[in-house]
Formats: structure tokens, sequence, C-alpha cells
């Protein structure tokens, strides 16, 4: 498991969704959660850097988790996730910035993510926010935080960290369409239906 | 009620009454159909004291709420019962076209009660259902079964015929229904039950009356799972071109496929019984059940014959497992099973324990690894109860302790196991140890994720972290077939797109967590069944070859279960108790308590 915590973070750092010590994962162990320590750098994960704390019971080990660590409670308790990635993607961040919700243009991300919504929350750790989050993720296996970043679960930490990546991409190919300007050509039979996903 | 019918009909055989009930709502949303509803009806009516094959064990046919609608590949329907082969609750799954003509008949489940005073069979329409007499079937296989009753109703073309052959007759504790003579609701010994009852067939018919809430957002949720089915090479080249015996040579080489009852983990002949191999030899036309684009299916035509299969599964245990490896003889023992109504899989692994108890000098019942003719006539001899036939008929488990050599039984919780060898997987033998029904693969199949990478390839060496997969794994399966949709479609459809089929269909809003939630619900629903007729941690076992004899050869050299740290971290996930005993919190949670 340490090792999918280390292959997981380091290219989350290396490719740019999380600065050094940004960004956080976990793992659900049936009624425990495994989580990445506050501040811990993703991209040079230890064994000190994993946390074991409890999903429904609090305990000390809160001293050490990350400050996010009640919305990956929260999530765990109210969808199927067995795994979280939440990153800072900047284009992402920057579009949700702008958007209700990012629509993929790109053929990829139309396919794997269909329509990711944004949310808005101030506090990033608040009970309030672990709420909206995970009630959005309870339809959408990623979810935007205005202005923060995104929230995905999977089976696994890759699936969720593809997830991220994916939105990533479809968010940098939004930008350049729109910095190229003009209107594109759709190559999608049902495009106007992704709204509704 | 959207894609409920809202119906139930009760049948009496005893007293030939005949009723039909409201289908209560919160049932059907809870427990959502299909396996749901028989576990919800069989724990309520079916207590310890009934015997499997008494009048008062029930057989519940019970459709799913996409059967019939434009989701993909989601014919399926359940049969709950009783197991005579397990003791267990047990439900065995179907693609063929019964579910969705009993829906159209006007019902989502059909349960049938009591013992005929002769044999009788069934037909089910819109004009209601009624008890005729199977004076002139009773004893015939089951294409004579299917083609005379087809010649004897009205509309042949719209109807369906699910019955039972000798075997069922015979009360072979694993006895299939046939549907249409070549899907099987295979496992576990239902085509038994139907035969204590002296019910030789059901015939329905109907005219669909889908309906559908938002039909707009439905096709366009339809026309995404179909994009990516279309897009994944398992479920739009693999499966189509060499059906599920695409597997064979795969699960070869990761040393995972079981011959000469398990003691090989891979068969030194793979390439005569491959996908490939039955393509080039016998393959004649792809076919599929009622709405799939995989088409996994396969009719094939040898010297002697031509029919249906065999699939991966029946392959392996009319073929390696019992040390045959000659593929148009595996197609005909295929066949042989088909027409005498037996389940393929509980077949060849209870004669492939015959073939070691004989190898090993225990009994010599007439059959050996390998030898064709044997094989041929003790699938007779089974099905008609004959010689040694008639010790086998009791399956692989009453056999061998018969002869105070339970170990040679590949079974657990007394069901013949699947294609899988646990030793060269992670947790998939802590699946068949947990299954409900005893030995199976279609529980929470490890194969996605241990092998074909579905949806990342994990660590296969049974590290921490894999039992809750397995547990995601069984409460998605259970929800599969609780709604009536393929497993295999479940290799490119996700959760996501099914609630939101859910949704589109029946106006209420389902989300992925509703179905694992309904998954997790049937779980422990079926759990405290098997407590409450006497089953207890001592039976989530596996056969002492898998945690005491390591692979002689292979990928998984080496290797055993080891099933007791995984056992303990499975009870701990699923918020049971130290002895596999759900916490009432846990019940409570899932609206079980009592």
């Amino acid at each position: 498991m340490l090792e999918e915590f280390q292959r997981i973070g380091r290219d989350l750092f290396l490719s740019g969704l999380v600065s050094s010590h940004g960004g956080n994962m976990s793992v659900r162990m049936g009624d425990r959660v495994l989580i990445t320590h506050r501040g811990s750098p993703l991209g040079q994960i230890t064994a000190e850097d994993i946390v074991e704390t409890g999903l429904y019971d609090n305990d000390s080990s809160i001293m050490l988790a990350s400050s996010e660590t009640p919305v990956h409670r929260t999530i765990y308790q109210q969808t199927a996730g067995l795994a979280i990635v939440h990153a800072h993607p900047k284009v992402a961040v920057a579009l949700s910035l702008f958007e209700d919700e990012i629509i993929p243009i790109d053929n990829e991300g139309s396919y794997l993510l269909h329509k990711v919504p944004v949310i808005s929350s101030e506090i990033a750790s608040g009970t309030a926010m672990a709420g909206i989050v995970a009630e959005s993720l309870q339809k959408y296996k990623i979810t935007m935080v205005r202005g923060h970043g995104c929230f995905a679960i999977g089976q696994v930490l890759e699936e969720a960290w593809q997830w991220v990546s994916c939105l990533e991409e479809s968010a940098m190919v939004i930008y350049y369409a729109r910095t190229l300007g003009g209107q594109t050509k759709e190559f999608r039979k049902n495009a106007d239906q992704y709204k509704k996903w | 009620m959207g894609c409920w019918v809202g119906k139930i009909a009760r049948v009496n055989l005893t007293t030939g009454k005949v009723t039909v009930t409201d289908l209560p709502k919160e049932m059907a949303v809870s427990y959502l159909g299909g396996r749901g509803f028989g576990a919800r009806i069989l724990y309520d009516e079916v207590g310890p004291s009934v015997e499997p094959f008494s009048p008062e064990n029930l057989l519940i046919l019970a459709t799913g709420p996409l059967n019939g609608s434009k989701a993909p590949s989601s014919s399926r329907f359940s049969v709950t019962t009783k197991s005579p082969l397990t003791g267990t609750i047990f439900d065995s799954n179907c693609g063929g076209k019964t579910g969705i003509k009993i829906k159209d008949a006007g019902y989502d489940v059909l349960i049938i009660e009591g013992k005929a005073a002769k044999p009788v069979w069934l037909m089910v329409d819109e004009n209601g259902i009624k008890i005729n007499d199977a004076a002139n079937i009773w004893g015939q296989d089951v294409d004579i079964t299917t083609d005379t009753l087809l010649g004897q109703v009205a509309n042949p073309q719209s109807a369906t015929v699910a019955c039972i052959g000798p075997a069922g007759e015979n009360l072979v504790r694993f006895a299939a229904i046939m549907d249409d003579k070549s899907r099987a609701v295979g496992r576990g010994g239902v085509g038994a039950v139907m035969g204590s009852k002296n019910l030789k067939a059901i015939v329905a018919s109907g005219t669909s009356h889908e309906s559908v809430v938002d039909q707009e957002t439905l096709d366009f949720i339809v026309y995404e799972a179909r994009k990516v089915l279309k897009q994944s090479p398992i479920t739009s080249i693999g499966f189509p071109t060499y059906g599920t015996s695409s597997l064979v040579r795969v699960m070869d080489m990761m040393g995972a496929f079981p011959s000469y009852n398990f003691s090989e983990s891979s068969f030194g002949y793979i390439n005569d019984v491959s996908g490939e191999t039955l393509r080039e030899k016998i393959f004649v036309k792809q076919k599929a059940c009622w709405g799939c684009p995989i088409g996994c299916k396969r009719v094939t035509k040898t010297k002697n014959g031509e029919g249906e299969g065999p699939e991966y599964e029946s392959l392996w245990a009319l073929g390696p497992e019992c040390g045959i490896h000659d593929i148009e003889v595996i197609a005909e023992a295929n066949y042989l099973c088909n027409r005498l109504g037996l389940d393929t899989m509980s077949a060849g692994v209870t004669i492939g324990c015959a073939m070691e108890m004989a190898q090993r000098g225990i009994v010599d019942s007439g059959v050996k690894f390998g030898d064709i003719p044997s094989l041929m006539k003790m699938i007779e001899n089974i099905a008609y109860r004959r010689g040694f036939g008639d010790a086998l008929a009791e399956g692989s488990r009453r056999f061998s302790e018969k002869y105070g050599v339970p170990e040679y039984a590949m079974q657990v919780k007394g069901m013949e196991l699947p294609a899988y060898e646990p030793r060269a997987m992670g947790v998939q033998g802590l699946s068949f140890a947990t299954s409900n029904r005893g030995g199976c693969h279609l529980r929470g199949n490890m194969l996605g994720p241990e092998l074909l990478g579905v949806p990342k390839i994990v660590d296969h060496s049974g590290a921490s972290g894999t039992v809750g997969l397995l547990i995601f794994h069984q409460h998605l399966s259970a929800a599969f077939d609780a709604l009536g949709v393929c497993k295999f479609a479940g290799f490119a459809v996700s959760d996501e797109m099914l609630a939101r089929m859910m949704t589109a269909i029946t106006g209420i809003a389902f989300v992925p967590h509703d179905l694992h939630a309904a998954g997790e619900r049937i779980w422990n629903l079926e759990r405290l069944y098997n407590i409450r007729e006497g089953f207890t941690s001592k039976d989530d076992t596996l056969p002492k070859r898998f945690t005491d004899e390591p692979l002689k050869s292979g990928a998984a050299k080496g290797r055993v279960v080891n099933l007791a740290p995984q056992m303990e971290e499975y009870y701990r996930y699923r918020g049971w108790s130290t002895t596999g005993i759900p916490g009432k919190e846990k019940l409570k949670l899932l609206g079980l308590e009592a």
C-alpha cells in the first residue's frame, strides 16, 4: 500500500497536479482510513507520511492526519469509493473561477467524465464543504471545489488519479480552444446532452 | 412503478390456486429486483425447518427492473430457492428470455410453492397463469420438451420455455433449469427443486410495455454505455470473437487455470482447448442474449452434433478438469448436459473428483482422467441416477464424504468451484470462501482487478487492502444480479451509468451508492439467512488443497491461500463480529434490524 501512495503521489507532483506540499490522498480499509500526513510532500512520501485513523470515530491520529480528513471521512461514508485523491490541477482551478461545471470538449474527457460539477466553499476542511463534496461525489466520480482543487474517488488510488489527470487535460484543451478563439467543430453525436449528465 | 410492473404472482401447485398481489414499492427500491427480491421473500417465508425438496420450499423467479429496457445486456433473471446442493439460500441467474417474458406477462415475481399431485407445466401470459398436465413430456429431455411445448402454444414465436430434463426429475442435486434449450439457470440444483414440485416447465409469453419517465436521457445514457462497450477490447473483441473461452489461455499464462481436479494450475494441452482453437475447429456463429451487444455465446458444430457452447466454465469443467483436451468431445459433453438438464460445472468437477479418487485407489466409479467414453457415460448415469451415477448425483461433497475423503471435493459449502485457481490469485479464494451460495465466481470476481485491469491492475499476491476491493465487487455483483444486468457488461459499463439509467426509467433519484447499498443489504440478508440455517464462520473455508498444498508449477508456483488473516480483515471490514455475524449497527444502517 505504501508503494501505491508513493507511486501516485510522485506522479501527481511531477505532472504538476499538486504543489510541493499540496493535495492529499487516502484509502478506505473497512472502518479505518489510511490518509496522508498533514502537509506531507506527495512527491516524497515515506512510511511516516501515512496516518491511520477511524472512518466513523475520531482518535488522536487526527493530530497528524491531513486537515481534510473530515472531507475524506464523509465521502467514504456517503459513497462507494475506496480511494480518494485531492489535487490542485491549475487549469481546472482557473476554469472553476468562471464556470459552474466543466464540460470536457475533448474525446477522452467526454468519454470518461462527461461533466465535472463545480461547487463553492471558502473553508477547505469544513463540515459544510464535506457534505456538499460528498453529495456531489454520489453522482460524479470527480468534483471541483471552486478556486481550490478537485476530489476524485475510485476503487483504487490509481483510478482516482486517472480522473484527476483526465480533468486537467480536458481543462487544458478547453483553455487552448478558447485561446485559439472561434467556433469549435463538434464531433460528438450527443454534445448537447453532456450538460444533463 | 416505472421499471417494475408492480405485481407478484404466487402459484400453489398443491391447491392449484393462483394469487396476485402488489409489489411493495419500498421493497422495490431497497432490493431492486432479481436476486434482491428472491432473498427478501425466501428469508421471510422459508425457515430452517423447511427441507429443500419439501413442498414448503419456494421456487422464486424474479425479474430485474432493467429487464426488457434498452439498457445493454439486461435480460438476466434470478431463480431463488433453498438449495438441495448447499442448504444455503441460493439464487441462480440466467440470460434467457424467461425473465423478460414473465415481466411482459405482467409480473415482477413468480413464486411457486407446494407440490403438484402429478407432473404439470405452467403457462404464464397476459391472460393469467394456467396449470397444465405434463404427462406427455415428463421423462423427456430438454430439447424434446421445449419443442413439444412450443408446438402446443398459440404464439410460439413470442413464447419462451424454461424446463427441466431428466436430471431435474430425478432430483440430481445440481440439476439445472434450461431456458430455450441452451441458456441455463445452472447452479445449485434449482432444477431439482422444480422437479421435486412435479413442475416440468414454465412457458412465458407477453408483450413488452416498458415504461420510461425520461426517454431522452435514457437514450443518451444507453448510447454512452454502448459506446464504452464498443471501446473496450474485452467486450468488443475478446468475448465477441472467442467467447468467454478467450480467458482460457490468459488464465493459463497466469498459472490460474486449474486441471485434473485442481491438482495442477495450468494445462499441458492448453492450445487444444483455447478460445482460438474453439473458433477454428467448431465455431458456427456468434449468438447473444436478448439486447446484448457483446454476444459472447457460441453456436458450435462437431462431427456428431450441433448446439451452443461450450463457455469458459463448461469447457474447463468437462475438459481440463477431467483431463480431457478434445474440443469436439468437450462440446458434445456440453450438449449432453444441456439436453439432460445438468449444471456443466458441478457435473464436471464432481466427475473430476471421482476421477482423482479412482486414481488414488479410493473407489473406482468407472471414470478416469482423460477417458472420453467414461465421461460421457457418467454424465448420463448421473442424470438418470444409474450405478455410481446415483452417488455422484449427490455432488462432490457428499460423494467424497461417503468414502471418508472430503479433501478431494473441490467445493465450498457443497458447491463445486469454478475455473479460477485461488492459489494464483490474491483474494479469489476469499471470494469463494465467503460466497453466500458456496463456491462461485459470480459473487465478486477478482478477474477484473487482478487479471484484466478493470478498473486497474492490483497486487494479486493477496496483500492487505484488496479485501475491500473484493467486498466492493461482492456488493456490485449483487446489484447487477438484482438489476438484471450481465456482469460482463460491467467490464465496461459503470455503476454510475446504471444508476443514471434507473433514474431515467423510474423518475426516482438513484446514485451509484444506492446500488452498492442495495448490494450490501442483499449480501447481509443472505448471510443472516445462512446463519439462521446453522452456518457459521467454520463454513467460510476452502478445501485443504488450497491452504495446505503449495502449487507445484506455473506462474504462481509455491503459493497457497493464506485465508485466516484475510478472513479476519474481511469480517472487520464488513462490520461483522470476529465470528462473521453482522453487527447491530451494520444491520441498522442497512434497514435489516429485527
